[in-house]
Formats: C-alpha cells, structure tokens, sequence
C-alpha cells in the first residue's frame, strides 16, 4: 500500500490554488501514516475552517470537518471517547491562532494523544488575504495595507510554553525532515504539535514581491535555520537577522498524557 | 519505472523544476488541453528512481513525488522492462 491509496481519488484534482503548499503538507502526512502502518478504519482526521482545512475531505479514512478554531476540542472528544482511534487535527495559522487560540494552549495544557499539524500560511487564505495572528511585520495584506505593524505570534514556542509532548516546525520545502518530524510527532504519546511554514502565492506571495511559487519557496529555503544553530549564533554574540525563522525539532518530552491508548 | 506527469492533475506551479537535483523537469512552454503550462520532462531516464528503486528495494530521492501538491507526478511499471543507455554528466 502507498500514500496514494490514502486520498479518495474520486475527489482529486483537489481545488487548492496552483502551488498551494497544503498539497505538499498533505502529502508528507499521508507518507508518515502509511511508514506507520495505520489502518484506515483505526484513523480519524478532524479539521476546522479554512484551506487547509479542507484536507481531511481529501482522505479515505472518518473525518470530521468541524466548526471554525473548533478542531481540538471535536478532537478531544473523539479521542477520549475511543483511545484506540489514532486522530490527526488538521488545522491552519488562523483556525489555530486567532479563534481556536484558547483552545490550543490548553489542548497542550491536557497534553491529550493527538497530532496536530497546523499549516501556517501567515494569512487567511480563503476569504481573501487578511492578516491573521501570525502575518509577519511589515507583510501587506488586506487588512494591513501599510505593513503589519503588529508583532507575530510564534506558535511552536507557544506550544512548548504551554505543555505540549512533541513540538517541531519545518516548512513545505523540507518534505523528507517534515515527514520524519510527523512520524515521530504520530510516535510520542501526549499532544505532538508540528508547525508547517506554507506557500500561499494568491493572497501573501501577491501581495510581498514573491510573485512566483518558485520565488516564495526560495524565499522560505534561504530564510531558515536550524535552532540549534541560531542557538549557536547567539552564544558566540553573532547578530541574528530578524527575518531568519528558526526551524526543526524543539522540544520532545515526557509530561503524562491524557486518553493513550490502554 | 518511468516518470509520468498526470495532465488532468497538474496545475503547472512548476514546483518539481525546483527541487529536482538531475533538472529532469523543465518549465513547459505550451498549453495542454486543459489550459495548462505542465513542465517537460528532460531525459527522465535519469531519474535515480526510476533507474535504481528495484536494485535497492526502497525509495530514493522522490523529492518530486513528495512536493508536488497536486498529486500529478508518479512512477509507472514499464512492461517489459527496457534498459536504457543513460550518460551521466559531472
């Protein structure tokens, strides 16, 4: 069996804009699940309202397609309701971050068995390119048209910050890392958060000079860094660059989860 | 095997020409019928995969497959196999 075999091909060409980086993410997560070796009436994908919501409509397995920042909680339910269900929480930046916030940090705060893979455009894709919590400063959209002027919200630190088991953030452009920090976020028990830096070339890469796919792709694989090494870099009194995101692994711990499997 | 690109699925964001270390994939220059500029494929007999996946028993490179959001690049059996006269370059 191939990952293939995990997208209801009836409904494929998906309509996710061309070189929309949720594709890439749906793909790198369905790679993980299939090294796994899940089954597919043991599997549940839960996501809320978005475009990169849209993906577990994509997946043979149950899915839940639930209201907007709501994902978790339907998740929590579904997961303590059955343990032996492995659940996957799609979910995009502004889902995550701005309405279903509350809901996030104290998912992590229970620290239950899901994996929650968030799809970080930095804007809200779908209804038309306002800036959500995690817009970076200086970036237009419509709702910004000078410039966020706000500073952005770092949700892999959140996450660690507020207990979560597995926290790890890579971006579309690295799929080989991105699928082996989803497997090992799938592995460890308590709530593994894994954070996906995305292209959205219609409404950010328009409007911020990064006309192509290619060029916004570009920009995401020169503008990373390992944390280890920006760690580094900061030690030996090196200045960072503020427009560098740290990337990789950030913390896999230990805290008691709630609702594994007996 | 061989690479295929799927011409139904493809949108043309031309995504694989970038990550591809042989530059198999090649920016299209025509529209296909259903008005898309799908990527050519460069002599896509280089491809590691296609060439070595039986030899080796498991997935190399397949950064292509990987990205491609569209789901429109796969490899395909070819029936009989035919060995290919490949020239690598350095």
């Amino acid at each position: 069996m191939s990952y293939q075999d995990w997208f209801r091909q009836d409904r494929l060409p998906h309509i996710y804009c061309s070189g929309c980086g949720n594709g890439t993410v749906i793909n790198c997560t369905l790679m993980a699940v299939d090294e796994l070796g899940w089954k597919e009436e043991e599997t549940v994908f839960v996501s809320g309202i978005g475009c990169s919501s849209r993906a577990s409509g994509y997946i043979v397995t149950d899915s839940l397609h639930t209201t907007h920042g709501r994902a978790l909680p339907f998740a929590t339910g579904v997961k303590l309701s059955n343990p032996d269900l492995n659940v996957v929480v799609f979910t995009g930046d502004g889902d995550l971050a701005a309405i279903g916030g509350n809901h996030f940090i104290h998912a992590c705060r229970r620290n239950i068995d899901l994996t929650v893979i968030c799809m970080n455009n930095q804007i809200y894709g779908m209804t038309g390119g306002q800036g959500s919590p995690t817009t970076p400063a200086g970036a237009l959209s419509t709702t910004t048209p000078y410039g966020s002027s706000e500073p952005a919200f770092d949700l892999s630190e959140l996450a660690v910050a507020a207990g979560a088991n597995f926290v790890a953030r890579w971006t579309s452009y690295h799929v080989k890392e991105l699928t082996r920090a989803i497997g090992a976020g799938m592995r460890t028990p308590g709530l593994s958060f894994i954070e996906t830096m995305t292209q959205c070339p219609t409404n950010y890469g328009r409007r911020n000079k990064l006309r192509q796919v290619t060029d916004q792709v570009e920009f995401m694989k020169n503008h990373t860094a390992l944390r280890q090494k920006l760690d580094r870099m900061r030690e030996s009194g090196q200045k960072v660059p503020t427009d560098i995101i740290a990337i990789g692994e950030f913390v896999r711990r230990d805290r008691p989860a709630m609702g594994v499997r007996r | 095997m061989r690479l295929v690109i799927d011409q139904d699925r493809c949108k043309g964001c031309n995504l694989c020409t970038l990550v591809c270390p042989y530059r198999i994939f090649l920016p299209g220059k025509t529209l296909n019928r259903k008005g898309v500029v799908v990527p050519e494929l460069d002599r896509p007999e280089r491809c590691t995969n296609c060439r070595l996946q039986k030899l080796y028993g498991r997935t190399l490179c397949g950064l292509c497959v990987m990205i491609c959001p569209d789901q429109a690049i796969r490899w395909e059996e070819e029936e009989p196999h035919e060995p290919h006269k490949v020239a690598i370059e350095y």
